[in-house]
């Protein structure tokens, strides 16, 4: 077992905060309310800062050690199709695909539920259209991930939800 | 290493299969939605063709799914040289690994030893260890029911000769 260090700071916070947030708007919090506004702001300026992160923090946080592949994307749909074994020590190619569409559908989210709030916008029917295609979208791909991260864990035996707490990943030894 | 190249990835299956997922949240979010405004299960036939036809869209994209990955393992175990003459010979070996039911990991592990990769090989090529190998290597000795590296070969070249597989001995 290598005991690696994956996921900074910044980018575990980023991503319970984003959790707490996103749940609390989507399944408690009442659409109508000041309060999923006022989430939703932070959702938006959490994905905005871990954009950010993207450029400016250092290792696997960069967007440049996970950029989307296909040929990743397909090597690792290989592995999973010949019951092959090769752990990724940061996000994985589909993990990252998975990641990027996370940010552009929580943009999505973000700037058409603002846009329902301007005086322009207040009102019309696309934006709300959107906003509710985006919310909807949105959930489907956290199931999705959760999903995933659940069954990556168990197929490459790398607990990983447990790196997104403690940012250290226990990869085996080849 | 020339088995994990990719030259052909079915890119077009992939997408197609995005979109339809696509489609389908969007339905199930309807759904939803309908099943709200009703307040419960009043709405008769129409709800319920819609939910078959948003089951049967999520039942599509899952026999996608096996297609995809047969696909993929049938690429992962051809290689790029004399690709037609290997890929009716791979088609015959993999006709015979069916008939056997050996498992993705087994059929894997199964290629690996006809075209010659020694176990810590297999071991490396798969990203596990040699011990997991070995385990493969008796289940398909056994669903084979052959004992030996030597056996097997000889019942695949059997089969590639068009003659009776030596299978489970009934051969004779």
């Amino acid at each position: 077992m290598k005991h690696i260090y994956v996921w900074d700071i910044f980018v575990r916070c980023f991503h319970w905060l984003l959790v707490l947030g996103f749940a609390a708007n989507a399944l408690i919090i009442d659409d109508d309310s000041k309060l999923h506004i006022w989430v939703g702001y932070c959702v938006l300026a959490l994905v905005l800062a871990r954009i950010v992160w993207g450029f400016v923090g250092r290792g696997y946080a960069r967007f440049a050690s996970f950029p989307p592949s296909v040929r990743g994307a397909a090597a690792q749909l290989t592995d999973i199709a010949t019951q092959r074994n090769h752990a990724h020590v940061g996000h994985s190619p589909l993990g990252a695909l998975m990641i990027y569409n996370l940010i552009a559908s929580l943009l999505v989210l973000g700037l058409s539920g603002y846009l329902m709030t301007t005086d322009m916008f207040w009102g019309t029917e696309w934006t709300e259209e959107l906003h509710e295609l985006a919310a909807i979208w949105t959930e489907a791909s956290v199931i999705v991930h959760i999903l995933a991260a659940l069954f990556e864990s168990k197929r490459t035996r790398v607990n990983l939800p447990k790196a997104m707490v403690t940012g250290f990943k226990d990869m085996p030894e080849e | 290493m020339p088995i994990n190249k990719m030259s052909r990835f079915p890119l077009g299956l992939f997408l197609l299969m995005v979109v339809q997922f696509f489609c389908a949240v969007f339905f199930i979010g309807d759904v939803v939605a309908d099943y709200r405004a009703m307040g419960g299960l009043t709405g008769g036939i129409h709800f319920w063709v819609e939910v078959f036809a948003t089951v049967s869209l999520f039942v599509t994209i899952a026999f996608e799914a096996k297609f995809l990955l047969r696909l993929l393992r049938r690429e992962a175990h051809l290689q790029d040289r004399l690709r037609l003459a290997s890929a009716a010979v791979y088609d015959v070996i993999e006709a015979q690994f069916d008939e056997w039911a050996l498992s993705p990991a087994e059929v894997d592990v199964a290629t690996f030893l006809v075209k010659g990769l020694d176990i810590a090989e297999i071991a490396h090529v798969r990203g596990c260890a040699e011990g997991t190998v070995k385990a493969h290597l008796n289940a398909i000795y056994r669903k084979s029911g052959t004992h030996s590296r030597g056996e097997l070969l000889s019942v695949v070249i059997d089969v590639l000769l068009g003659q009776e597989a030596a299978g489970s001995g009934t051969a004779g």
